[in-house]
């Protein structure tokens, strides 16, 4: 158990390794410079520009440029070349906004999901099972910023109220349910669109495996014996068909700092995709790498503690 | 079955409550009627998020936006665009101006003069002694003073960087000055020593050898010797001064009471190069700044520069905040070493302290920035109690945003302004805009190099269908670089006429014919070219369209091709690897356009990519941005002006037109001498701003009856 | 779990088969297929979306076409759909084919009908050649890995990419010459270091050589970590980076969402491949002195072309869909180009003054990813030997 966990670091280290080497390469071998200073912008000689390089040692060559970075980006001095400010603290600041949208958005698909795929499984083949398939299918199938413009257009249009940002503006000294109703409202729109593609896959996976599940022997004698059939769908079918989403717990991790560029652009939700996006435009290197590096780190983080997950919850494996 | 219940309840419970939230948002109505806190809330929406704080280091618009609010200069532009003042309560503007007396030249009726001699002839000459032109009279009649300067001997150390070798030499230049006049002028002449060498000898200026009065120590430098000289010992030298006169008593929003050592801090601030201010060179002509007594501030400038004045009116900065001194110590208290902290890393740029209407609050990235109103600011606080700018990346969220009531003003784009002038419950404004579209031509390569086919290239395109169709008649003509609303327009100069068969018989004057398939040939080869802009800009696209189908009609064979923003600028214009383009100026009030069009700036990474090359336009530049009389420089623009439409080195396209829309419930809010408050009507300025009344605006529950409309 | 021999997997390989069962894998495939309607829906949406963009292709490609998706009718802009065209302010060439603006203009006045259907050629290319290179690289990853996976690396490869990589830094780094032939040293020796038999082991073998000979790690074990290294990253994001950092053009698009997307393809390959390597026929078949590649490409690959085409179908739907989220970003398919995508995020800001330059391209899209989607899942129905088993 011990060596398995040993081992299992080191080899995610040294991915890590390859990830930021490559991360690194794709955006400094990218054509072009980083936009900090406007090229045409009158205000700007080709002088100030030599001084900017200088100051972020874009004069180097690439293997000390790498060496700078991942020195900053471990003793927490990163800035960012856009507004010099520390580059750990922006993407705090960005997670504690995104991390509602997450959580919410999390929960509606954990939720759902589940009674949806059930019911699903039970009657396979039925209109319910039919229905509910096309249905996660045209979820998935329909443009993100489209579905997200219909949505905010219908619900503007027919309630007038504002849906866009995490507040309303403008209440000025709101009493806190108020102001806290206030923000979950602004949350509803953008973590059900951020979920939707969620609930669609999830309830196929729950269906998935219920099905797999509900065609094993002892269901069949569960089945057989004359048990009332909620109590095999719910008791023992549903137990063992759980066994791999606890695994998919640690798979969520990454998710944390993904944020969708796209929901959060349209709702101008000031979140980590956004940032992530301004960043790309600007070609603000540190915070882009950063961000990559964190969420290879979690991406990383997330299948050892699934494998962890795995080993715990799963009796038939033992190292 | 608990297990079955709680998979049903769990989803109903957390929709429930999501949904439920929808009873406390108020609505549209809601959130004037039934909130007077936020009738005295301004709120605003960009598409981008300010960068930094500071108006000597920022250098994209949100940011400016903000620093327009919390900072103040020392003047502004009226309505009218003068300049009125604003921090400082008045100015002076006059002249002082040095020559070198050259012994060595005979001066006419005097004969080999020292200096003395020199100045009583000038004297004698001003006191109407002499014959001379009226021009010469004029520029002797504006000398007020003049002083003798005694020879003097001084060296200076310059740093020389080798050709081979990267280090550098230290080169000591040793200087033998002669004696100088010093003539303190009324006004600013730029004409002052071509006047006095109409009566001091022809060449009395042009044959001072400087460099013979210039010993350099270094061996291998002596050969720029001339080239020192040139800059140590000028032989005639202007220096125009302005002397500002601050208004008493104006206090940051910190409560320090703004002194001349702040501006002259601004300005240092400016120049030191480890802040890296992108508006260095709007000051590098500057020669010193000199602190005369807490409310006067005495600018001397290098050279003759026009623009200058205009550029003070960028925001002061607050000196017992930001000096060495406070730098160090909030370096200290980070835990930074304060060797490389500087006011690009302070928190100032984060929290800024200015002496504007609008004290800062809060910013928080990409959401909102947050002003109150300063009770104490100079001219009275403003109406608003606060001032809310808020981030919202997507025009068509930030519309929706306007229609739910959490945006106060929303700028139109073109093809809504006819659907929501409509609205009854919004008022709206339009105006120019202070920049243009053009197409430019690269003039170093064929068939550009031609002037006949850039007018006639002009003439192919239906500029009136742009405007009218891609921005929905809001947009108006442009025939040259000016800023179509101020007077250094030439409002003579017509647009060419779309005329696809005069372009043809242009075309045919130089050399290009229809050839057996349609296209445009000469000497064998097809008239085709490539244009390009950059991508995510729909106007710009949709003139790449129009163009290329226009040129198309002619039997040109365009190819088009729209590039990143970034390849765009630094792999073809930067490098003038392009044959034609689609961009865009941003202009500003003043006239200079050196950088644009003088034939000096053609290199790579210049902004003259086009390769324009006019020797009496490069003239008109250089008198332009050296000429401080308003009336003289608005003549030199409308020449100039008239130059660039003949030579049409851009196809001059449209100035766009802006159109705002504010809640009718915004009114101007003034009182009477009895000290009675009533309502104005927001009416746009002369020049195209609306909220040149900001302070005084104010939100009403309802709209008001207007005692005078219009 | 017994596996059909090859030769039987469809009905024209069979010509050779002593046996023919009375029904074929395939037509036991399709029946089963045929059951679910909603993938029969797809199947045939996508079959008319096909010919549709085939048409497409034909009407509006070419120097005169029937339908020009670009020609601008400034005057007859933001036309609603099936709208009359104005004949007196048109040239006779300018106007519609049909007589009418079947889907509308949009606002320079181009016909949306005929951009649409260049915009389905253009769109189903993105998908198919963005999923064809990750397919590609797929199979070949998960081929390698599955089959060869045991076989180590050594030092010698090791080090001969390393100089190979060293070369192509210097190249990087400016010095073009020096660069090209440190890389082609590296390659060089690479390829030397593949085909050379392991020394002999009789008579004593120099430190060096046995150090060079070194096993380190199998190749399975590299080609799982490379999967683990491009899983790290977040895909949108990093097709969002490498696309805003190149210049604009369909084949980047193209070609990044194919670099970004083949690591399930690789590990569906790989699985398979590992159980099939253990299977009966193949151990025949290398009994037979049958060669790998033959073994690889003729006997292993049809039974694990499954999941793959069905990854692959999805495939189709989700870069048609990271397209058109790329457009709406601005980094989409530049012009002339018109595809689905770029044609509806060009329509947003129109959606109260023209709602069908929105609707249109965006329940097309739906539409289509849908059937896609459908499609896709009624394939892995029908090929999930454990469902047909019930049914």
């Amino acid at each position: 158990m011990l060596s398995f966990i040993g081992r299992s670091i080191m080899q995610k280290i040294i991915t890590l390794f390859f990830v930021s080497v490559v991360s690194f390469l794709i955006i400094h071998l990218a054509p072009g410079e980083p936009s900090q200073v406007d090229p045409l912008n009158p205000k700007f000689t080709p002088e100030m520009v030599e001084r900017f390089q200088k100051a972020f040692h874009l004069d180097e060559p690439l293997h000390v440029q790498y060496l700078y970075f991942y020195r900053d980006l471990f003793t927490g001095k990163t800035v960012s070349w856009k507004d010099n400010q520390s580059v750990l603290w922006k993407i705090w600041e960005r997670f504690l906004n995104s991390l509602p949208l997450f959580v919410v958005g999390t929960l509606i698909t954990w939720t759902l999901s589940f009674p949806v795929g059930i019911r699903a499984a039970i009657f396979r083949g039925g209109l319910y099972d039919r229905s509910t398939t096309f249905f996660s299918y045209l979820l998935i199938s329909i443009p993100g910023f489209f579905f997200a413009y219909v949505l905010i257009i219908f619900v503007v249009n027919t309630f007038h109220v504002p849906v866009i940002g995490m507040e309303t503006f403008g209440l000025g000294e709101a009493t806190w349910p108020n102001a806290l109703m206030d923000r979950v409202w602004h949350l509803l729109l953008p973590s059900v669109l951020g979920a939707t593609g969620g609930i669609a896959v999830l309830s196929r996976y729950v269906r998935g495996q219920m099905l797999e599940v509900e065609g094993q022997d002892y269901v069949r004698t569960a089945k057989a014996k004359g048990l009332p059939p909620e109590q095999v769908h719910y008791k023992h079918a549903l137990r063992n068909a759980l066994l791999p989403f606890v695994t998919m717990f640690g798979l969520i991790l990454p998710g944390l700092i993904g944020g969708s560029v796209i929901i959060e652009s349209i709702f101008s939700w000031p979140g980590m995709g956004r940032m992530a996006y301004e960043a790309i435009l600007a070609r603000d290197y540190a915070v882009i790498l950063t961000v990559n590096f964190m969420s290879a780190v979690l991406v990383l983080a997330g299948t050892f503690v699934s494998d962890l997950l795995y080993l715990v919850v799963d009796p038939r494996i033992r190292l | 079955m608990t297990v079955r219940r709680l998979l049903i309840f769990a989803p109903t419970v957390v929709i429930l409550f999501l949904l439920q939230s929808y009873f406390w948002v108020p609505t549209y109505e809601e959130q004037t009627r039934g909130n007077p806190d936020r009738l005295h809330e301004y709120i605003t929406a960009s598409i981008g998020d300010a960068s930094i704080l500071n108006p000597i280091l920022s250098a994209d618009s949100a940011s400016s936006d903000i620093e327009s609010m919390v900072f103040e200069g020392l003047i502004d532009r009226d309505e009218e665009l003068r300049f009125r003042g604003r921090l400082a309560t008045s100015w002076d503007l006059y002249e002082e101006a040095f020559f070198c007396v050259n012994e060595a030249a005979s001066v006419p009726g005097l004969g080999r003069a020292g200096g003395r001699e020199v100045a009583e002839y000038i004297q004698r000459a001003k006191d109407g002694q002499l014959a001379m032109a009226s021009e010469v009279k004029a520029s002797l009649d504006n000398i007020q003073e003049i002083a003798l300067l005694p020879a003097r001997e001084f060296s200076v150390v310059r740093r020389e960087k080798g050709e081979r070798d990267d280090g550098e030499t230290e080169v000591t230049i040793k200087v033998a000055a002669p004696v100088r006049l010093k003539l303190v002028l009324k006004n600013v002449d730029q004409d002052l020593f071509t006047s006095l060498s109409a009566i001091l000898g022809k060449d009395y200026f042009s044959s001072f050898r400087g460099e013979d009065r210039v010993t350099v120590d270094q061996e291998a430098w002596k050969e720029k010797r001339a080239e020192y000289a040139k800059e140590v010992l000028p032989t005639t030298e202007h220096n125009p001064v302005v002397v500002f006169h601050l208004r008493p008593g104006v206090t940051f929003h910190d409560g320090h009471l703004l002194d001349a050592n702040d501006v002259k801090f601004t300005y240092e601030a400016i120049m030191d190069p480890r802040n890296l201010s992108p508006r260095v060179s709007d000051y590098e002509p500057v020669k010193g700044v000199e602190v005369t007594d807490p409310l006067t501030v005495r600018i001397v400038y290098k050279r003759l520069y026009s623009p200058a004045l205009g550029t003070w009116g960028m925001g002061i900065l607050p000196e017992h905040l930001l000096n060495d001194q406070a730098l160090k110590e909030e370096a200290l208290g980070l835990g930074k070493g304060p060797e490389d902290f500087t006011m690009r890393q302070s928190g100032f740029s984060r929290h800024p302290i200015g002496c504007g209407p609008f004290m800062f609050r809060e910013w928080k990235s990409d959401q909102y920035i947050l002003l109150d109103s300063f009770e104490d600011y100079w001219e009275g606080a403003p109406n608003y109690k606060r001032y809310t700018y808020r981030i919202v990346p997507d025009l068509l969220t930030q519309e929706m945003e306007f229609y739910a009531g959490t945006i106060d003003s929303y700028s139109v784009q073109p093809h809504q302004v006819e659907r929501l002038k409509q609205e009854p419950q919004y008022q709206n404004f339009s105006g120019l805009s202070f920049g243009y579209t053009y197409i430019g031509y690269n003039m170093r390569r064929e068939p550009f190099n031609d002037r006949r086919v850039r007018r006639a290239l002009a003439m192919a395109i239906d500029v009136d269908k742009i405007i009218a169709y891609v921005l929905h008649g809001q947009g108006e003509r442009i025939t040259g670089p000016f800023v179509k609303q101020t007077d250094y327009y030439n409002n003579i100069i017509k647009p060419l006429a779309y005329d696809p068969q005069g372009a043809l018989k242009l075309l045919k004057q130089a050399g290009w014919e229809r050839g057996p398939k349609g296209w445009l040939e000469k000497d064998g080869t097809r008239f085709q070219f490539t244009l390009i802009t950059n991508s995510g800009n729909n106007l710009r696209k949709a003139i790449l369209a129009i163009a290329q189908d226009g040129w198309k009609r002619i039997g040109i064979d365009v190819q088009t091709d729209l590039l990143e923003w970034a390849v765009f600028i630094q792999e073809r214009v930067n490098k003038g690897d392009f044959d034609a383009l689609v961009l865009g100026w941003s202009m500003g009030i003043d006239p200079d356009l050196y950088q644009i069009w003088h034939s000096s700036q053609t290199h790579p990474h210049q902004l003259n990519f086009v390769g324009f090359q006019n020797q009496e336009a490069d003239d008109l530049i250089i008198r332009i941005r050296q000429e401080y009389d308003h009336h003289k420089q608005v003549a030199y623009c409308h020449r100039l002006h008239a130059i660039i439409a003949e030579e049409q080195p851009y196809t001059f396209l449209y100035v766009g037109k802006w159109t705002a829309l504010l809640d009718k419930r915004i009114v101007i809010l003034e009182r009477d001498a009895e000290g009675a408050p009533f309502y104005r009507k927001i009416t746009p300025t002369k020049t195209g701003t609306f909220t040149f009344y900001f302070n005084k605006w104010i939100k009403l529950t309802h709209t008001p009856i207007f005692a005078v409309e219009g | 779990m017994t596996k059909v021999p090859p030769d039987l997997l469809s009905g024209d390989r069979s010509m050779g088969a002593p046996l023919v069962p009375k029904q074929t894998r395939a037509q036991a495939f399709w029946q089963l297929f045929r059951q679910n309607r909603l993938a029969m829906a797809g199947l045939m949406i996508f079959v008319v979306f096909f010919f549709v963009a085939l048409t497409g292709l034909v009407l509006t490609s070419g120097r005169a076409p029937f339908l020009d998706p670009a020609q601008v009718r400034l005057q007859e802009k933001l036309r609603p759909p099936l709208s009359n065209p104005h004949l007196e302010s048109l040239t006779p060439e300018e106007a519609p084919l049909l007589g009418v603006y079947v889907l509308g203009t949009d606002d320079l006045g181009r016909d949306v009908f005929a951009r649409m259907l260049q915009g389905a050629w253009v769109s189903l290319t993105v998908g198919f050649v963005a999923v064809g290179i990750s397919v590609f690289i797929g199979i070949f990853m998960g081929g390698i890995a599955g089959f060869f996976g045991e076989s180590h690396v050594r030092v010698d490869h090791l080090l001969s990419i390393l100089i190979a990589c060293t070369g192509a830094g210097v190249m990087a780094g400016g010095g073009l010459i020096s660069g090209t032939v440190i890389l082609l040293l590296g390659l060089g020796l690479f390829a030397y270091a593949l085909f050379r038999r392991k020394a002999a082991t009789t008579g004593p073998v120099p430190v060096w050589l046995r150090a060079l000979n070194r096993e380190t790690l199998s190749v399975d074990t590299v080609i799982m970590r490379l999967v683990d290294i491009m899983l790290c990253f977040p895909s949108f994001f990093l097709i969002l980076t490498v696309v805003a950092l190149l210049p604009a053009s369909i084949y980047n698009i193209m070609i990044v969402i194919g670099l970004t997307s083949w690591m399930g393809a690789a590990r569906f390959v790989r699985a398979e491949f590992l159980s099939l390597r253990e299977q009966d026929f193949v151990t025949a078949a290398r009994a037979l002195g049958v060669g790998s590649f033959r073994i690889i490409f003729r006997h292993m690959m049809p039974n694990a072309m499954a999941p793959v085409l069905v990854s692959a179908t999805i495939g189709i739907a989700s870069a048609i869909l990271t397209e058109a989220g790329l457009s709406f970003l601005g980094f989409g398919v530049p012009p002339p180009h018109a595809t689905w995508g770029n044609i509806l995020s060009d329509g947003k800001g129109f959606i109260f003054d023209a709602p069908w330059l929105t609707f249109v391209p965006g329940l097309a899209i739906l539409v289509v990813v849908l059937s896609f989607n459908l499609f896709g899942e009624g394939l892995r129905d029908a090929l999930n030997p454990k469902l047909r088993e019930r049914s």
